[in-house]
This record gives C-alpha cells, sequence and structure tokens, in this order.
C-alpha cells in the first residue's frame, strides 16, 4: 500500500510564470521518458520479479519516481498559475490551453498523450532491469535538455535535483544486474 | 496543533526534507548492499533523525501525514501546504 506524505523530496517554489516552459516540462509528466512511466515500469514490472533486492529496488525507486510525477506537476501547476488565455497564446500554447487550460495533463511536450507503449514487462529480469537503466539514461537525458532552455532558477534547481536522481537510480539498477548475472553463472 | 507563524515553516520542513532524502538514499543502497553493516547502523539513526524532524513539523506548522491530524476541532488535514502549493 502507499502511504501520502503532504510534501516533496525538496521543496517546489517557482516565482516566475512561463506556460512555454510548463509545456516543455510537462513532458517528463506524461512524455515517454517521463516519470509517470518510470514509476508504472517499475511498480509494474516487480509483479514478475523474484530476486529480493530486485523487488525493493524496483518497489522504492517506483515510489519514488511517483513523488518525482508530483513535483513535475508542481512545477507545471506554479508556471501557469493564475495565466489566462491569452497569454497561453501569447507564449505560443494556446493549443494546450484550448483542451486543459490550466490543468496538468499526461502528455508530451508535444501534446501526445501518455501511453504504455513507451515500457516493458517481461518477467525477464535482465531484459527488465536493462531496460530500467536505459530508461534512466533517457530521462536524464530529457532533464539535460530542459537544463539546455530553461534559464530560470527555481525550475532548474528543481530539474537539476531530479537529473541526479536519474543518475543514483541508475547506479542502483547496475548493481541488482550484476547480482542477478552473477546468479546465473 | 495550530498552525504558527512564529515559527520559520520553511526552515522546518528543510530538515524534513534533508533528513527524509538521507533515509531514502540509504534504504536504495541498502536495497543492492543488504549486508553492509556501517549503512545498516546508518539507516538506523537516520530514520530516527527523520521521524524527530517530522514530529517537530508537525507539532509547530500542520500534519503531513492524515494520521497526525488533529480530531478536537475541525479536519485539521485540509490545512497547510499542498504538493502543487508554493510553501511561503
Amino acid at each position: 500500500m502507499f502511504i501520502f506524505a503532504k510534501m516533496t523530496q525538496i521543496p517546489v517554489r517557482i516565482t516566475n510564470k512561463n506556460p512555454k516552459l510548463a509545456s516543455y516540462i510537462l513532458s517528463q509528466y506524461g512524455g515517454p521518458d517521463g516519470e509517470l512511466g518510470a514509476s508504472l515500469r517499475y511498480l509494474t514490472q516487480r509483479f514478475a520479479q523474484t530476486d529480493k533486492s530486485g523487488i525493493a529496488l524496483l518497489t522504492d525507486i517506483g515510489t519514488e519516481e511517483l513523488s518525482h510525477l508530483e513535483m513535475v506537476g508542481s512545477i507545471v501547476t506554479q508556471l501557469t498559475k493564475g495565466e489566462g488565455a491569452k497569454s497561453f497564446d501569447k507564449y505560443g500554447v494556446g493549443d494546450y490551453y484550448i483542451d486543459h487550460a490550466n490543468a496538468v495533463y499526461p502528455a508530451n511536450a508535444s501534446g501526445v498523450p501518455f501511453n504504455a507503449a513507451c515500457l516493458q514487462s517481461k518477467a525477464d529480469p535482465i531484459a527488465d532491469i536493462m531496460e530500467d537503466m536505459a530508461a534512466e539514461q533517457k530521462a536524464r537525458a530529457v532533464y539535460d535538455n530542459i537544463l539546455r532552455i530553461s534559464d530560470d532558477p527555481d525550475v532548474n534547481n528543481v530539474i537539476k535535483y531530479l537529473r541526479e536522481r536519474e543518475i543514483v537510480h541508475f547506479q542502483r539498477f547496475g548493481e541488482l544486474l550484476d547480482k542477478l548475472q552473477s546468479k546465473i553463472k | 496543533m495550530m498552525e504558527n507563524k512564529n515559527v520559520n515553516s520553511i526552515q522546518l520542513m528543510r530538515n524534513v526534507s534533508e533528513s527524509a532524502f538521507y533515509v531514502t538514499e540509504l534504504k536504495l543502497y541498502l536495497d543492492t548492499h543488504p549486508e553492509d553493516t556501517e549503512a545498516l547502523e546508518l539507516y538506523c539513526e537516520a530514520v530516527k533523525r527523520a521521524k524527530n524532524c517530522i514530529e517537530i513539523f508537525e507539532k509547530h506548522c500542520y500534519p503531513i501525514f492524515a494520521s497526525s491530524a488533529d480530531c478536537e476541532c475541525s479536519w485539521e488535514w485540509l490545512t497547510g501546504c499542498w504538493p502543487s502549493e508554493k510553501m511561503i
């Protein structure tokens, strides 16, 4: 089960408004390499996992990714809070406003809704963990791309934190892969 | 538990975040290094510290967990800063 905590891993406190930047960051909410896909991937793969370290790691990283989903949604919310239709249009994201207004919707940066085709669950620990390691790198690359565009210090502070977490998760999945492979040998 | 304007809720939340983050990091490490006795000791200490920071925050600010909400007058769980809101 899950118990909700009314807090985020680090505080999300965004001062400026920028609907365009929000639409880019939304990709880490509902895009193919985003936090929704990450949490769903790990929390789903763990049902077929038999190694105890594997079950624990998929559960714990999957849970942390859910908290990151919440942080990304919070960035998008704060970047667009109080902005009206004209502002969205001026920033070039009037199309997003037409369908979702100031709501957070699980879609990628170009508006394509979330699709579970971006993840797999194979009951094959080597295949699954290798996918998980690739997923961490792809998520890290998206955060790098966001940092190449964004010059908002409040946003970048949180994005840099989330980027670092992908690297730590990659490390832990790598250790699990070593363990699983040595068991086979 | 009543929100006390004299305490710095941002600083108290920072203490909660930092101590909880340390727990998270050690937990993931222990998932793949379950026999590391030094890390196990650090984990137990970290959990104690995080619980203490949460208790202090909840005493001075608002409930982080619904189970900590005060039942005396009204449903206290509605108070405080939700994750999407900017803490002031």
